[in-house]
């Protein structure tokens, strides 16, 4: 009786007829794919309507491709080719026989009309203008959706993410990088969150750098609708906005897991900024690891829960260690883009609270005792400085001197 | 036979002059009252049944019908019990001279044994039957004290059934309750004081500016820092009440039945603090009989609401009507009735369900969604109604040492309130809205420092307006006449500010 659970399990369970399906756990990825014979502009519906299965994503996109040879052939093989995919979704063969009985043509013209009139365009790998970085990646999804120009993509690209709930250091030190990156040419990448990712793509505007955000909904539904606008500006000064998911389909919830690995995936290195325990930045990350990028993180305050992923991070020796904006920048191999000096006049007063707040940022009571200021003189220098755009308080209690002020800081 | 005699109405917090009417005729045995008489004045029959007989009276077995003129506003209350009993006493010709009747107005509440009882709202009474052109009135004994808050009457204190008609028929008049001399004004006891509080250097500037200049104040902080202590503190820093604001605040509180009855007229300006479940009609006032709510009981105070975000939407959102026309009005069948309700408004709040929300110290724990809808019960106009937004933060250490008492923030707000009410008749954040710029004085190169400000930080005109009217007490404060950019830069830092 000894030994027969072991034999068992080692015997083999399939038969000869199912000898070239692919067992579960067998790892078929992009790198077994051949696709140099593949046209783009026949395969290009059937890539499409593939992508909108339920249960296929970019690994069960590449055992598809890897099975059959051609996304037409595995429409052709239809409810069999279903079987091949590693996570089996019961909605699955209904769905396909839906898009079947419209017709793969329509199906696919249909998606491409309701991008367009997102003002997008649909982008499979096999396209020449589909995204480099993301091209050298595996898995990647099949399907992209894009608005902006193919420009955006050409240009190396750095991603900057972490927390929606962002402290004001976290802010202050997104700005910072984002800056430094994007006056050195370096496309910032972020997923368009509120917080950390809404802070990085608008400091790359300002220095009128281009950023690239990652959509974890479609386009035609941008997610967090607050951050509308900011999407719109991105695309107008050079940018581009992706998405993985079709536009026009039923309302689904944002996916947040694909989204971070094709932030990942666009950038050759992510930093982390701000991250507490089991925040989605924290996929990101891992995300980076597996896809081979280099993974940066920005030391926090070990006491606030924000930090802790973050800090954890630079801990266990995934992720290096970001101790200044220029020292990032070296490290991910760029030239400083120079900073254009600031300078300002200040009364006495002003003068005072800045480079008190240039030491360490503070809040209005601390900075009472710092200054040695009357209550009413601190607020008015304050208001006065925050309309000068050289102090926030990113709607906090802690005032940070902003970049500007920084240099004006150094130019001392 | 047909008689009339004189008493008055509670409206809202207003008296309504009553001429009461009686016919005896012959017919069944009855006594009807009519004249939209409520419940209360329909029981008055019982009252005056027994109490007619216990003084040695009679009613007439007659068919007795009462009028309450002007028939078409709502009576209740038990104040007409005396004219009514006194109606019946003239129409059935036991009291042959009506003539003192004519000219007397009659307040009281009967007891079954013929004694005269104390009514509610006997200033506002007594002021409508001065109003009319009564010349002396009847009130209950132990109201002479509130009645003769009212000047240019005669307040007759009667303390039974008997004595009124002793009076009114010449036998024995009833003497005239004298005046005394209000007490003076002292300020209030048991109230906190800013030397209790530790810290909040912000908190206590605009709590100074508030109250200086009549604004409205809201305080957001995390629990525990002291914000509603921070708000209490406004009690003691209220400059006594003006004359002519003291029989007003005083006629209020007499119809909701709030007076002392030995010290009625009330010279401490109020502060009420409603617990965070009152109902709407218990903050702005109204019900099937209309009472004056805390929003009319704050006049020319303070409304202070403690945890404001948990208080009934509804609630929150009847209070923009008294906010911006400094006066509730409750719309009714009958006509809509109008209460004084001009009030400066304090909000203590936590700014997200947690509490910590943009706290320097801790990170706070709500999802954006619940925080941005925790924030959002307090309705846009409302919102838009407060010059002054503060967040308290957590005292140091370093706070702990001695800070400044209300006494002498208090001596500075007066000062300030002086200027004010000389340079243009009221407060500063009760001036109206439209063009305060250039009532304010502000100086045309200031309006455009304002202006570009506004651009800058994202303000609405109207919060600009609201800003300039900071400034403006806050130039007040520092005793200048003409308001200065470092006064507008103040005023803009305490500003709401748009979470990011």
């Amino acid at each position: 009786m000894i030994g027969v659970g072991t034999r068992q399990e080692a015997i083999p369970q399939e038969s000869g007829r199912s000898k070239r399906r692919l067992a579960p756990d067998e790892w078929v990825g992009w790198r077994d794919v051949r696709m140099g014979h593949l046209d783009a502009e026949a395969e290009r519906p059937y890539w499409i309507a593939l992508s909108l299965l339920p249960g296929i994503g970019p690994v069960g996109f590449a055992r598809l491709l890897a099975r059959y040879g051609s996304a037409q052939a595995a429409w052709r093989a239809g409810g069999a080719a279903l079987q091949v995919l590693p996570r089996q979704v019961p909605d699955a063969p209904l769905a396909f026989k839906r898009l079947a009985r419209r017709g793969v043509l329509t199906v696919a013209r249909k998606v491409e009309a309701d991008v367009r009139r997102a003002g997008g365009v649909v982008v499979i790998a096999l396209d020449a203008d589909y995204p480099r970085a993301l091209a050298e990646a595996d898995p990647r999804p099949p399907v992209l959706y894009r608005a902006g120009e193919p420009d955006a993509f050409v240009a190396p690209a750095v991603a900057i993410v972490g927390t929606r709930r962002a402290s004001g250091y976290g802010r202050s030190v997104t700005q910072e990088l984002a800056d430094e990156l994007a006056r050195a040419g370096v496309t910032v990448v972020s997923g368009l969150a509120l917080g950390i990712d809404g802070e990085a793509h608008r400091a790359a505007l300002q220095a009128g750098g281009r950023s690239v955000a990652v959509l974890p909904s479609p386009l035609d539904r941008i997610y967090p609708p607050r951050h509308r606008e900011l999407a719109a500006q991105l695309v107008a000064t050079g940018g581009a906005l992706v998405s993985e998911i079709a536009p026009g389909n039923a309302v689904g919830r944002p996916d947040f897991a694909r989204r971070n690995r094709i932030i990942a995936g666009l950038s050759q290195a992510v930093v982390v900024v701000e991250a507490p325990d089991r925040s989605g930045a924290l996929l990101t990350a891992a995300a980076a690891i597996q896809l081979g990028r280099e993974l940066y993180a920005v030391p926090g305050d070990i006491n606030a829960d924000g930090s802790r992923g973050s800090n954890r991070l630079i801990a266990d020796h995934h992720a290096s260690m970001v101790t200044s904006a220029a020292g990032l920048l070296t490290a991910v191999g760029f030239a400083s883009g120079g900073r254009p000096l600031s300078v300002t006049t200040l009364s006495e007063i002003e003068g005072r609270v800045l480079y008190r707040l240039l030491e360490k940022p503070g809040s209005v009571e601390e900075l009472l005792h710092r200054t040695d200021l009357p209550t009413s003189a601190l607020a008015s220098a304050l208001t006065l400085l925050e309309a000068r755009g050289l102090v926030t308080s990113y709607g906090g209690a802690t005032f940070h001197p902003t970049l500007a002020a920084r240099r004006i800081g150094q130019a001392r | 036979m047909l008689a009339q005699s004189l008493s008055a109405s509670l409206l809202g917090v207003d008296g309504v002059p009553v001429r009461v009417e009686v016919d005896v005729a012959f017919g069944l045995p009855s006594l009807t009252i009519v004249g939209m008489a409520g419940s209360q004045v329909q029981e008055a029959r019982e009252r005056v049944r027994s109490a007619l007989r216990n003084s040695g009276f009679e009613l007439p077995a007659r068919r007795i019908t009462v009028n309450l003129s002007p028939a078409d506003i709502p009576k209740d209350g038990t104040s007409y019990d005396v004219a009514i009993a006194l109606g019946i006493l003239a129409a059935s010709g036991q009291l042959p001279d009506v003539t003192r009747m004519a000219e007397t107005a009659l307040l009281g509440e009967l007891a079954l044994d013929g004694a005269v009882r104390a009514v509610t709202g006997v200033m506002a009474l007594v002021a409508a039957a001065r109003a009319s052109g009564i010349a002396s009135v009847v009130v209950p004994a132990g109201d002479e004290v509130e009645a003769s808050c009212v000047s240019g009457v005669r307040v007759l204190p009667a303390a039974t059934l008997g004595d009124v008609v002793a009076h009114l028929a010449g036998v024995r008049e009833l003497p005239a309750a004298v005046a005394s001399p209000p007490p003076p004004w002292a300020p209030p006891a048991n109230v906190p004081d800013l030397a209790d509080l530790i810290g909040q250097a912000t908190g206590r500037r605009c709590l100074e500016i508030a109250v200086a200049g009549r604004h409205n104040l809201a305080i957001s902080g995390p629990p525990g820092v002291g914000k509603t202590l921070l708000g209490r503190c406004a009690e003691g820093l209220l400059p006594p009440l003006e004359d002519d604001e003291a029989s007003e605040v005083s006629r209020i509180y007499s119809a909701a039945g709030l007076l002392d009855r030995r010290r009625p007229l009330v010279r401490q300006r109020p502060f009420r603090a409603p617990h965070h479940t009152v109902s709407t009609q218990g903050l702005v006032g109204g019900g099937p009989r209309v009472r004056p709510g805390e929003a009319s009981l704050s006049h020319r105070g303070i409304l202070f609401l403690d945890e404001a975000l948990h208080f009934r939407a509804d609630a929150l959102d009847a209070l923009r009507q008294p906010l911006e026309a400094g006066s509730v009005t409750i719309a009714r069948v009958e006509g809509a009735l109008a209460m004084p309700a001009r009030f400066s408004l304090i909000l203590a709040f936590n700014p997200c369900p947690c509490g910590w929300l943009g706290s320097a110290t801790r990170q706070c724990q709500c999802d954006e969604g619940q925080a941005r809808r925790y924030a959002g019960r307090l309705s846009g106009p409302l919102r838009d109604r407060l010059d002054l937004w503060v967040t308290a933060e957590e005292p140091r250490h370093a706070d702990l040492d001695g800070a400044e008492p209300s006494s002498a923030v208090a001596a500075r707000i007066r000062a300030a309130w002086a200027r004010q009410l000389a340079r243009q008749g009221r407060a500063n954040g009760e001036l109206a809205m439209g063009a305060p710029a250039a009532r304010l004085g502000l100086p045309p190169l200031l309006g455009t420092l304002l202006q570009r400000r506004g651009v800058k930080f994202r303000l609405s005109p109207r919060r600009l307006e609201r800003v300039a009217a900071v400034a403006r007490t806050v130039a007040d404060l520092a005793g200048e006449a003409d308001i200065r950019s470092e006064h507008v830069d103040e005023a803009l830092h305490y500003r709401p500010e748009a979470a990011a």
